[in-house]
Formats: C-alpha cells, sequence, structure tokens
C-alpha cells in the first residue's frame, strides 16, 4: 500500500541546511497498522506529511496505492487524498464556520459522493454523535470534536488513514476512548493505519512500529515480537 | 453548484468572515447606484424642464404663417401643436396713456410644455396656469399696469380692439429670450388677433409654432419638414435657458460624483481589508480542505463561487439601498426640483452591479487566490506564512482598478487621474512614513520604554507591514472626508460668494446719459443699492479673420456671438469680477501690440473666444448700427455670469467705442418689500426697461442651500466608509492580537496594561494617519481647485489639527468596541480557539 525508497528532506533554516529526513525506506502492506514513534523533533511528522503528499521530499520516492507521488504535482496528490486518504489530527482540524455534520459531508462533497448528508450522518451515528450534528466545533469537547474528526476521516472509506498524534489534545481517559474507536473503525473497514505518536502504549496497539531518531528510521520492529 | 455555493456562503457568514466584507460591498453599490441614479435622473429631469423653457419640444420660428398642411402633418405625426405671434404694439389705458409693447398672441394650447404664472397683484405671486387668455382677456405684466397707470381688470385696447387686462402676467415658460424681455409684456388670443388689426401685410411680426412629442415623432417630423424649411424660418431644439443654475447644478453633479467615486475608493479600502483578513481567516480551513483532498481548482472555485454570490448579494442589498438614497436626494431637494423627475433607469443599478464586480475582482480576489496557494501541511506544522506577500502586488491591482472605475463614472481622465495620484502618493508616503516611523521608535525607545508603551512599541513593530497598509488606508480615508468638507465648504462660500444676500436682483437698460443723475438720486432717495452703470453699444459680430461668420461652418452653432446683436462695452480698468486668461489689459499693450491705425484692441469673454475658436491677435469686424467697426483680440476675460452683475462678451478701450450713440446698464438690489417701488420708477424713468431676475435668483439660492443638503447627505455616506475603513483595519489585527494578549495575560499582564498598550498603539496609527491625511488633502484640495473647478487655491491648516485629532479618537473609540473581547474572554478560551 505503501513503499518508501531513499527518501530524504532537507530544510534551509537560518542560512543553514538541515537534514530532518536522512534516507528512509521501508514498506507498509494494505491493512496494516502501523505506529511511527520518536522524540519530539525527530522527523515524525515531516515523514507523515511526505507519505500523505501534503509536502515535497528533496529525494526518494513515495508510492501510494501503487503509485510514484513524488513525480506527482500537488493537485493529482490532492486528488488521490480524495480517493484513498483520510486524516486525524492532534488539533482535531475541523472547519469552526461548519456544523459537525457539514465537517463530516465536506470531504464527501470533495470527492463528489452522491449523498453527503446520508453518508455523513451514518458516520456521525457510528461515533455516537447523531445527535449533535447541528452543533459548531466551538460547543464540542475535545473528545467530541476528534469523534467530529473519526467521522470525516472514515467517511470516505479511506485506504489510508494518517493519524497525527489524535489523543495529544486530550484527558487520558478522553484519549484511550478516542484510541479504542479509532482501532475499533479501522477494524470494521479493513483500513491501513499509519499513526505518529509519541506514546508507546498507543504504538504498541499497532501491528508495526518505526522508530525514528534524527532523521533515520532506527527500528522497524513487529509490535508482538517487541513485546 | 450555485445551491451548492449558497450553502457554502451561507456556512462562511455563519462563520463571521464574510460580514464587513458583504457590507463593504453593499456599501459601493449603495454609493454608486444611488448617486449614479439620483444624477442621471436629475439630469433626464433637467432636460425635460428645458423643454419647458421652450414651452415645448421643438419650436419652428418664421416671419411669416406657415402652410396649415404643416401643422396637420405633425398632428399626423402624432404632435401636439400650437401657434403664437410676437409683434410691437402701443397699448392704450384711458384717455391718453399709452405705451409700447411687445404683444404676445397664443393659440389655446399654449403653451405645450410649463405654465404662465399669473396674479391679481402687480408683481405678485405667480399663480400658474396651463393655458394663456381667453377671447376678449389682456394680461399684462406688472411693469406695463405701471406705465398704464391701470389698475388690474380695467380696460386696454391693443390696436383696434378692446380688452379686459384680467391678470398680471408674473412669468412665461418661453420668457429666456432676452430680448423680448426687454420691452413690457401682453399677452392675448390668437383669435382675437385679427380683430386688433396690428398685423398687416408687411408687419413685422415673429410667428412661433411650437411642437411636443416623443423624440422618435419628433425626428420624424423634423425629417419630413426639413427640406422645406426656407431662409429666416428656424427649427429650433432644446437650450439650456438658465445658464448660471445649469452651472452650480453641473458642479454639485461633479462633486457628487467625485464623492461618489471617493467614496468607492474607500469601500475598496474597507473591502480589500475585510478580504484580507477573511483569507487570513481561511487559510487554515483551505490547508484542511487540501489536506482532504480538495485541489487548488476546488479551492479557488469554491471561495470565487462564495464572492460571487456574496457580490450578487451586495447587489441586491445595495442596489435597494441605493434606491433609498436617490429617494433622499430627492427629498432633500424637493422644493428645488420643481418638474417631474423621470422613473428610475436601469442603469444606476448596473453602473452599481459592476462596480460591485469590479471591487470584488480587484479588492477581494487576490487575497483568495493566495488562499489556493496555502500548503496543506499546515495541517501538521503551522508555520507563520508571511502575510506581507503579495501585498503590493494587490495594492496596485486595487489602485489601477479603483482608477478605471472613476475613470468610468467620471468620464474625467484628468479628475481620476489627479485622484488616483493623490491616493497613491498618500499610500506610499504613508507607508514610508510608517515603516521609518516604527523602525526610528523601536531604536530610540523600545530598551527603555516600560510597561503599556513597551507593549505597544513591540505590537506596533510586529506588524509593521500590517501598520503600514492600515495607516495608509486609514489616511485616505481621513483624507478623503476632509478634502471633501473642505470641498463642500469652500464651494459653498464660493456659491455664497457670487450669491450675496444682496446680490443684485433687477436690470435696467437703456439709460441715457442724461438720465443718469435722476436715476443715481433715485437709488439714493430710495437707499437701493446699484452695481455701477456700464456703457453699452448694440452691434453684430460680421467677421472672423476677413470670414464671414455665417460661412464659418466649424464655428458651434450654439454660439451666442454670431447670430444676434450684442451689447458692447467699454471701460478703462478692467472690471471687478473679471480676469485676464491671456493677453493684456489696455494700459499694458505694448505699442507694437496694441492694433494700429483702425484697428481697435477688444478683450473678449474666454468661453466665448474658445466657441469662436478666437486667439490673441484674431482680426474681428463689427457692425454697429450700419458702422463698420475692425478690430483685433488684446486680451481674453474669465468672467463670473453668476454674479448678476452687468456682463459683456466684447470689451473695448473708452475712446474706440464714444463716439456711437449708446446707452448705460445697471443691475440693483430691490428687497421684496420695496417691489411697490418699481412702479414710482418705471413712471419716473418711461423710456427705461426694467429686467427682474429675483425670481432666478431665489430659485438659485434654494439650489445652493438644497445642494448643500444633499452633499451632507453624501458626505454622511463617505463617513461611513471611513468608519467602515477604519473597523476593517481594527479586525485586520485582532486575531493575532487576542492570541498575543491571551499569552500575555496568562503570564501575569494585567487588563489595563494591556488596554493601555492598545490604546496607544492604535492611537498612534490614528496620529500618524490624521497627519498624512492632512498633508495629502492639501494637496489633493490644491490640484482640484485650481485645475478641476476653476477655484482660487487655498491652505488650510485647521485640517492639521482636526485631522489628527479624529485619527486618533476614531481609531481609539473603534478599538475599544472591537477589542474590548481581548480582555473579557478568559485567557485559556482565546488560547484553545486561536491554538
Amino acid at each position: 500500500m505503501i513503499r518508501v525508497n531513499n527518501l530524504c528532506k532537507t530544510v534551509v533554516t537560518g542560512g543553514q541546511q538541515l537534514d530532518i529526513l536522512k534516507g528512509i525506506s521501508f514498506e507498509i502492506k494494505a491493512g496494516e497498522s502501523v505506529a511511527i514513534v520518536g522524540a519530539s523533533g525527530a522527523g515524525k511528522s515531516t515523514l507523515l506529511g511526505l507519505l500523505a503528499g501534503l509536502d515535497n521530499a528533496s529525494s526518494g520516492d513515495i508510492y501510494l496505492h501503487g503509485k510514484n507521488i513524488s513525480v506527482m504535482d500537488e493537485d493529482r496528490r490532492a486528488a488521490l487524498r480524495a480517493r484513498h486518504v483520510g486524516f486525524v489530527f492532534q488539533s482535531f482540524q475541523l472547519l469552526p464556520g461548519m456544523t459537525a455534520l457539514e465537517n463530516v459531508m465536506l470531504p464527501l462533497e470533495l470527492a463528489g459522493r452522491p449523498d453527503p448528508v446520508g453518508e455523513a450522518k451514518q458516520y456521525l451515528d457510528k461515533v455516537g454523535l447523531a445527535e449533535r450534528g447541528g452543533h459548531y466545533p466551538r460547543v464540542l469537547s475535545g473528545g467530541e470534536q476528534q469523534r467530529v474528526a473519526l467521522a470525516r476521516a472514515f467517511a470516505v472509506e479511506p485506504d489510508i488513514l494518517f493519524a497525527d498524534e489524535p489523543t495529544g489534545n486530550l484527558d487520558e481517559h478522553t484519549g484511550q476512548r478516542i484510541v479504542d474507536l479509532l482501532f475499533a473503525l479501522n477494524s470494521q473497514s479493513q483500513t491501513t493505519l499509519v499513526l505518529v505518536t509519541h506514546e508507546m502504549n498507543l504504538a504498541e496497539r499497532c501491528d508495526r512500529i518505526l522508530i525514528m531518531h534524527d532523521g533515520q528510521l532506527r527500528e522497524e520492529s513487529v509490535v508482538s515480537s517487541a513485546i | 453548484m450555485i445551491v451548492r455555493g449558497m450553502r457554502h456562503l451561507i456556512r462562511a457568514w455563519r462563520g463571521g468572515e464574510l460580514g464587513l466584507l458583504g457590507f463593504s460591498l453593499a456599501l459601493a453599490v449603495a454609493i454608486v447606484s444611488g448617486i449614479a441614479g439620483f444624477s442621471d435622473r436629475l439630469s433626464r429631469g433637467m432636460e425635460q424642464q428645458s423643454h419647458h423653457f421652450l414651452a415645448a419640444d421643438r419650436v419652428l420660428k418664421t416671419s411669416r404663417t406657415v402652410p396649415d398642411v404643416w401643422l396637420s402633418t405633425a398632428k399626423d405625426f402624432g404632435l401636439r401643436t400650437a401657434k403664437l405671434a410676437s409683434f410691437q404694439s402701443m397699448v392704450y389705458a384711458g384717455d391718453d396713456a399709452m405705451q409700447l409693447a411687445s404683444i404676445k398672441a397664443v393659440s389655446d394650447d399654449y403653451p405645450l410644455l410649463g405654465n404662465v404664472g399669473v396674479s391679481v397683484e402687480l408683481f405678485g405671486a405667480a399663480d400658474m396656469r396651463s393655458s394663456g387668455p381667453k377671447s376678449g382677456e389682456l394680461w399684462m405684466d406688472s411693469r406695463l399696469y405701471a406705465l398704464l397707470d391701470l389698475p388690474v381688470g380695467g380696460e386696454a385696447a391693443v390696436g383696434e380692439k378692446s380688452f379686459v387686462a384680467t391678470q398680471a402676467l408674473i412669468s412665461e415658460p418661453d420668457q429666456g429670450n432676452m430680448n423680448e424681455m426687454l420691452a413690457p409684456r401682453g399677452m392675448i388670443n390668437f383669435a382675437d388677433l385679427a380683430a386688433t388689426g396690428v398685423v398687416q401685410p408687411g408687419s413685422l411680426v415673429q410667428y412661433r409654432y411650437l411642437f411636443a412629442g416623443t423624440e422618435e415623432q419628433l425626428a420624424r417630423f423634423e425629417q419630413w419638414l426639413e427640406p422645406q424649411l426656407e431662409e429666416g424660418q428656424r427649427w429650433q431644439d432644446v437650450r439650456d435657458g438658465q445658464p448660471a443654475m445649469a452651472a452650480t447644478l453641473k458642479r454639485a453633479e461633479g462633486f457628487l460624483l467625485l464623492a461618489a467615486s471617493l467614496g468607492v475608493a474607500l469601500a475598496g479600502a474597507a473591502i480589500a481589508l475585510a478580504a484580507r483578513r477573511y483569507g487570513e481567516r481561511n487559510t487554515d480551513n483551505v490547508a484542511i480542505m487540501k489536506a482532504l483532498g480538495a485541489s487548488r481548482r476546488q479551492v479557488l472555485s469554491h471561495y470565487v463561487t462564495q464572492l460571487t454570490l456574496l457580490c450578487a448579494a451586495a447587489i441586491l442589498v445595495g442596489g435597494t439601498a441605493g434606491y433609498g438614497l436617490q429617494w433622499a436626494l430627492f427629498a432633500s431637494l424637493k422644493e428645488f426640483i420643481s418638474v417631474d423627475i423621470p422613473v428610475a433607469s436601469w442603469r444606476p443599478l448596473i453602473v452599481g452591479a459592476v462596480t460591485a464586480f469590479a471591487c470584488t475582482a480587484v479588492f477581494a480576489m487576490p487575497p483568495v487566490f493566495a488562499l489556493s496557494k496555502v500548503s496543506p501541511l499546515r495541517v501538521l506544522r503551522r508555520s507563520d506564512e508571511d502575510s506581507s506577500a503579495g501585498l503590493l502586488a494587490s495594492a496596485l491591482i486595487g489602485v489601477g482598478g479603483l482608477g478605471l472605475l472613476m475613470w468610468w463614472y467620471s468620464d474625467d481622465v484628468f479628475m481620476s487621474a489627479a485622484v488616483l495620484l493623490a491616493t497613491l502618493a498618500t499610500g506610499v508616503l504613508a507607508s514610508a512614513l510608517v515603516l521609518f516611523a516604527i523602525s526610528f521608535a523601536r531604536r530610540s525607545f523600545l530598551e527603555r520604554a516600560a510597561g503599556a508603551l513597551r507593549i505597544a512599541l513591540a505590537a506596533i513593530y510586529r506588524r509593521r507591514v500590517g501598520n503600514a497598509f492600515q495607516v495608509a488606508s486609514f489616511a485616505l480615508s481621513l483624507m478623503v472626508l476632509s478634502s471633501l468638507g473642505l470641498l463642500r465648504t469652500s464651494l459653498l462660500e464660493d456659491w455664497q460668494l457670487q450669491l450675496p444676500a444682496d446680490a443684485p436682483n433687477h436690470f435696467l437698460i437703456n439709460i441715457q446719459s442724461s438720465e443718469i443723475a435722476a436715476l443715481e438720486s433715485f437709488f439714493k432717495q430710495n437707499a437701493l443699492k446699484d452695481a455701477g452703470l456700464f456703457p453699452m453699444v448694440r452691434g453684430r459680430l460680421t467677421h472672423i479673420d476677413g470670414q464671414n461668420v455665417s460661412d464659418i461652418k466649424d464655428i458651434e452653432a450654439s454660439s451666442g456671438g454670431i447670430n444676434r446683436e450684442l451689447n458692447l462695452s467699454w471701460a478703462k480698468d478692467l472690471p471687478d469680477d473679471n480676469s485676464l486668461v491671456s493677453g493684456s489689459w489696455w494700459q499694458d499693450l505694448a505699442p507694437s501690440n496694441s492694433a494700429g491705425g483702425d484697428i481697435v484692441p477688444v478683450s473678449v469673454e474666454l468661453e466665448l473666444a474658445e466657441k469662436l475658436h478666437l486667439k490673441l491677435g484674431s482680426a474681428l469686424s463689427f457692425n454697429i448700427g450700419g458702422q463698420e467697426l475692425e478690430a483685433q483680440v488684446s486680451s481674453i476675460r474669465r468672467l463670473d455670469w453668476s454674479s448678476m452683475r452687468p456682463n459683456f462678451y466684447f470689451m473695448f478701450p473708452p475712446q474706440s467705442l464714444e463716439v456711437y450713440a449708446g446707452s448705460y446698464i445697471t443691475s440693483f438690489y430691490l428687497p421684496a418689500d420695496k417691489k411697490a417701488l418699481l412702479s414710482d420708477l418705471l413712471r419716473q424713468f418711461p423710456t427705461l426697461t426694467l429686467i427682474e431676475i429675483d425670481g432666478v435668483i431665489l430659485q438659485m439660492k434654494a439650489v445652493v442651500s438644497q445642494v448643500s443638503t444633499a452633499i451632507g447627505l453624501v458626505l454622511v455616506l463617505i463617513v461611513v466608509c471611513a468608519l467602515l475603513v477604519g473597523v476593517a483595519n481594527v479586525l485586520a489585527s485582532l486575531d493575532s492580537r487576542l492570541h498575543e494578549n491571551a499569552i500575555l495575560r496568562t503570564l501575569g499582564a494585567s487588563k489595563k496594561l494591556i488596554i493601555r498598550g492598545l490604546m496607544l498603539e492604535f492611537a498612534a496609527v490614528g496620529l500618524l494617519s490624521g497627519l498624512i491625511a492632512a498633508a495629502g488633502s492639501n494637496i489633493a484640495l490644491s490640484v482640484l481647485q485650481y485645475w478641476v473647478l476653476d477655484m482660487d487655491v487655498t491652505l488650510h491648516a485647521i485640517v492639521f489639527v482636526f485631522a489628527p485629532v479624529i485619527g486618533v479618537l476614531t481609531m481609539c473609540s473603534l478599538a475599544w468596541l472591537l477589542c474590548r473581547q481581548l480582555v473579557t474572554q478568559p485567557p485559556l478560551v482565546v488560547l484553545r480557539q486561536t491554538r
């Protein structure tokens, strides 16, 4: 589902060249759940951004759903995301001017789905927020906002779901419930999950863990054997 | 797509970012459509009114009757017709009273347009009638009653027929012809004309056939008639009967259009600021949309559809408000506008719609285009993208678009360019000054400053590019306000100077030199103020540079100087209210330039010189009482036709015309309560010709005061625009302020400290804006006064006090009103909302 060959990302900051990713290669199979863990500044989010086609790599190739997104322009990558990718973010990233229902409808509309309202309602129901579709993000709790974000991510039935620190802005109890929901939805839809986190207990729920350190993938371990 | 766009628009509206943008757009539409509609309807109304000055749409003037078939054909074409004959005749009253008068015999349908004003009191208030006298009735003007010593209701005879003088004739719709105003006037029914026995073969009679109908009917009839017209028969079109009034209104209309242009400039600045904020607030949304798979095209289409629909809504709301503005302007001028104002046309709404789309395209679209370039990576890593990127390009697009709009409104490249250059100069100057001032303040004070001042300085420095744009836009709005305010005062003062309370309201002509002493004594006895006596000789311009004027094809047919006898005058010195545009007055003429031999120098009025293509040195020939006079143009004068003083197209040196038998002219002010003195004056000086223009002056004064009300109304709109710019300015930085101040409060800064810092920052913005506006408005006003409005240039130092004070007060008040949430919202809530 995802194949990465010798991926590098270099930025120039303050006149100095900074290598964030230094020749990373790995592969994620369809239906797998993979956690990318590492300390702050290790390059986790950069890797996630590149995998999702949100940013351009300095060199190397990324194959998503069999297509090399490194050679695609921004619009083609966006079209690929609309068809195959879902997102869950640490800060929820709901559009404040839209209700919960409208937020879930947004990717469905972008993908040109025929019944965005019906499908969005169905997914809000799945995350237990059927009654709160008309509410704006500002009146929802953090946990509720993240559940709306989950509904939005799964509504388009993506092949791949990228989750960036999905519990980072939540208390432990709420975070746990969100993680449960995330994995439940993931298992229902057989989506490939790429999860960026610094919480090992969350990472351990995935099939594999990729550990980032100083821009390199230092260790790749299968959870069961690591445990 | 539209339904989806509407849904998105409603969502965005609920988000609160579109309110200011929509309101600014609607305001631009309201101002433009309101003022365009007002001036369009007023022009059409005035055109109709000018038809009333003819008493018809077209007039056929002839010295003999025309075949009946002409009138029957006109009727076949659907035209209404009337006829009248004017001639000079003695009017007799009693046994020995008689007076030569100008008599007009009118048919029953006269006047086709306008009304005849009559009264049962001499010099009384007019009672408007839609037709002339019935058979057997004679209506005479008050002068004729006075000269004949006859009361209203008395008997008088014209030729062989006796009439009952039933009414005093106060006004006629077609009395614009000065020659007809000279003699005392009488009006009878056309049916009585034959019975008077006055009109015989060879009599000097002028017939006028009046026609009224639609433009199409008139054009068809004209096409039929034209080949049959003979020498001496003139088909007369509408010409403005009252140039002074037209000039006043044209100036007011120009002012309103200028105000509209500047209103749009201000609304444009508010739109640009609001759109910028809209863009900034949507940056994260676009990043999310892109992360969820939206392409650049989809993002663009989403926002362009939203703005287009917003624009359509603004046209609807603004167009309705513009209609309301038209109504309010007409309501404020209702006493002056005596004619029926035509119904509103679609044109103003089209002008408003084009304005809305143009403003959206040039002011609101650049930030939206910038949105489409937002990186989706922002969802993962928030980067402080440079919000000043593209600012210069956006500003240039905005200013360029604005210039084109102004040009379109005013159809005046020069005025548009002047306003635009002033706008650009203000923008560049303001930005440069602000950036310099900020850098200077930071270098000089930041290290040493403490508390609120330090917070303010740091905030100003952090947002220096945004602040430069804010100061430029707010300075522009203050500049517009102060320029228009000053211009209005200046225009009103100008008008009032031209029309002082004791402006001459009566003219006396045909004064013989033997009567001067007695007349001056009459004025003195009755405490009347006259404008001085001016000599006058009647003459006709026959040749220009040796060419007969009737053969000069490219001279405008309307040129007042070639088709009639002119009043020529002479004076040793240049009259007080005249000013030389080129050439020299007699005393300053070099011997080589002064016309030698039998050729005398002549000074020509500017507008006539332009119409006749006269230049210094042009050779003119005049026929004065059968004698030829050769002259050479030695100077060109500008004179003020609104001054109500005797003015002359051609003026000569004293010795050149004194040989011709002439008379004198004067004008004087007669208060309304002394109108009865006119009877005494005319009895004492029966040969003098009196022309009453007090009605016209009253009308002009009414115009001035009512136009000033209308301008005041437009100024209110401009104030609203300026406030909008202020609001947009404050809101532009509200989000980042919320975040920064929440952090400051979390770190322990008191509300008082934050508010003080905020007030200092906005006071600085207001102060700088005010100072720049004061300088800019003085420059802009000088340019407008000198090159556009033909007025004297005056500098207004007071603006350097007013504009900064208004700037500081406005910015601080708006900051207080709009930024209270900076200290009222709990910091945690703010930090959560703004991340």
